[in-house]
């Protein structure tokens, strides 16, 4: 959301030399940027376009992209389709059920992908030191607190459960918002929580146990989230969403190869406490979506009953 | 919602609120509306009539502007709303989301009433104890209960007790203060009566004070009502999983829309439902009110 210098004059010299300003959509004259509105949350995940935008992967191919902060993706999502977004930045699980409610959505790349390793991803299942619990399977006739029920978070946690050998269907869950989960945790009123970074360093290094990686246990490569627009929206500027699903692949790539580039961008669209961004587990950003572990995800959507039938995801993959 | 400054004058106090069975309406009760004439006469089959027209006549126009082509994915048809609806709330549904969350909401309305009630008189009739209290009444009244659910969780825990006090806590403010307002108003000639008569004690609380407090109780009951409703909804959208509230949100964010409509539209329809009993009961509790405003008009 902060334009270099550079680019907020290319942007002026463009707005003089032209007699109209000629509405997206159109060709652009030489010289002139397409403006670009993105919906994102101001989270980690979305750090490598905070990136692209600051190392002017955007702008080198004539796009302006100017970057809204929402405060989820159900606000992002009806964003997208009125139109307010070019695209907008969700969680998969989210654009899976979109799709099959008939919201023609389509990915345009990767967002975020799992760390990869067991007690070191960006996202686990914690619970007090001294609890009995030592593995997922343990959380059987419990509650553990999710952010937003029927979602990612839930799905992954119960493959853990399964993936150790208990009975999912036996494990209560309840909606909190991160911040609130660490004190229902102390005060006993929830046995287990579920939390992503920055919330999960937090959590940690409060003393807290993590007894599973949900999201390696659902898939080592499990792509989480995605940039996605309508249908409607790429078929009328076909080019325009190729440049900028290359300029996304470019800050992905960029984002991927420096770490401390994420960490230091982090500390400039987030709160986030500067020795907790230091230490936090970062997620990998690999350009392209891992199929297979979107096929993974959507058959356990189906197995928990968030999706009544296998949803087509060819459809929503690019 | 105005309310009078708090006056320890009574003589000026009079001025903005009157003892209750006089001409003038005070500013906090909104004594009931007396039938006209005609509408009495009409009968039953005109009333409703007079009910369903308007809602009638905004269905049809929503209808009209759902129905064309193209009309968005976010505004379904109400047929598809009413699909939607009766395979929803007609099921099982009805016993998980909605029954629990009803009971949440006439509990925590209850208690909002009783606690109102009680401190309100007690804060009526002594104006020490009212001067004492009334600051920090003010500053509580100006928190947003949603604020405070995280703190309700370390307090109530998780479960039913976080989302009644949820309620309660926003519920009790209308009915309190209407409840000062009544009791302070008792009309003086009659307190002066029942001296004389030697009615005191609990007696003299049901027959006079409470008696004459009464239109000014039952307005803040009825305004606290409709905040139950909303605040039932609110409380089910932390730490929850069934309710009301909490379906619709669920709806909501998996794009389920014409159930989330489903939703909104049991939510007006139970607070339609809630606000036609209430009329019921205020009805019986102060008849005698409006026969003595009916009286007094020479009706």
């Amino acid at each position: 959301m902060r334009p270099s210098t550079a680019l907020l004059a290319a942007a002026t010299t463009a707005l003089l030399a032209a007699t109209a300003c000629s509405p997206s959509g159109e060709e652009p004259a030489e010289g002139e940027l397409i403006t670009v509105t993105a919906g994102v949350i101001p989270i980690v995940d979305v750090a490598p376009v905070h990136l692209g935008v600051e190392q002017g992967f955007f702008s080198d191919r004539g796009i302006d992209l100017r970057l809204e902060a929402g405060s989820g993706g159900a606000a992002i999502v009806p964003g997208v389709v009125n139109g307010e977004f070019d695209f907008a930045f969700s969680n998969v699980a989210s654009l899976i059920v979109a799709r099959e409610q008939g919201l023609p959505l389509v990915a345009l790349g990767n967002g975020a992908t799992s760390a990869g390793e067991q007690g070191a991803d960006f996202g686990g299942v914690f619970v007090l030191d001294d609890s009995d619990v030592t593995g997922a399977a343990d959380l059987e006739g419990l509650t553990v607190a999710i952010n937003n029920l029927n979602n990612i978070g839930d799905t992954t946690v119960r493959q853990s459960v399964r993936v150790d050998g208990g009975d999912p269907g036996e494990v209560d869950f309840v909606e909190l918002p991160f911040p609130d989960m660490p004190a229902a945790l102390e005060t006993g009123q929830i046995d287990a929580v579920w939390a992503v970074e920055p919330f999960a360093s937090v959590i940690r290094e409060a003393g807290h146990r993590e007894i599973a990686s949900n999201f390696v246990d659902t898939h080592p490569d499990l792509s989480v989230a995605a940039y996605f627009t309508s249908e409607d929206r790429s078929a009328r500027d076909p080019e325009l969403f190729e440049d900028i699903t290359a300029a996304l692949a470019e800050s992905l790539t960029y984002a991927e190869a420096n770490p401390d580039e994420v960490r230091r961008i982090l500390g400039t669209y987030t709160e986030i406490d500067e020795q907790v961004i230091e230490r936090m587990v970062l997620p990998r950003f690999p350009e392209e979506i891992d199929e297979e572990s979107v096929r993974t995800l959507a058959d356990l959507m189906v197995t928990d009953g968030l999706l009544d039938s296998e949803p087509d995801l060819d459809a929503l993959l690019p | 919602m105005s309310r009078p400054t708090v006056d320890e004058d009574r003589e000026t106090t009079r001025e903005t609120v009157p003892a209750t069975p006089t001409e003038q309406e005070s500013p906090v009760a909104r004594p009931p509306r007396r039938r006209t004439g005609a509408a009495r006469a009409a009968g039953p089959a005109l009333r409703t009539a007079h009910v369903l027209l308007l809602p009638t006549v905004l269905v049809g126009v929503y209808w009209a502007f759902t129905a064309q082509p193209g009309a968005g994915f976010y505004t379904p048809t109400p047929d598809a709303i009413a699909v939607a609806f009766a395979e929803l709330w007609f099921s099982e549904r009805f016993f998980v989301d909605v029954l629990p969350s009803l009971g949440r909401l006439l509990v925590g309305f209850a208690v909002a009433a009783l606690i109102g009630i009680a401190l309100g008189t007690l804060l009526g009739l002594d104006a020490r104890v009212r001067a004492t209290v009334e600051p920090v009444l003010e500053f509580l009244r100006a928190i947003p209960p949603p604020v405070l659910v995280p703190l309700m969780i370390m307090l109530a825990g998780i479960d039913d007790g976080m989302k009644i006090m949820v309620i309660v806590f926003g519920c009790v403010w209308p009915i309190l203060l209407n409840t000062v307002e009544g009791v302070r108003a008792v009309d003086p000639v009659l307190a002066d009566t029942a001296r004389c008569y030697g009615v005191t004690g609990t007696t003299r609380l049901r027959v006079l004070v409470l008696r004459s407090a009464s239109p000014q109780i039952m307005a803040g009951l009825r305004l606290s009502l409709a905040l139950a409703i909303i605040l039932m909804v609110i409380s089910e959208m932390f730490a929850s999983s069934s309710g009301l509230g909490f379906a619709i949100v669920q709806f909501q964010r998996t794009f389920a829309i014409p159930e989330m409509w489903a939703g909104m539209v049991l939510l007006g329809i139970m607070g339609f439902a809630l606000s036609s009993l209430f009329e019921l009961v205020e009805g019986r509790v102060l008849g005698w009110y409006r026969g003595s405003r009916a009286a007094h008009r020479g009706e």
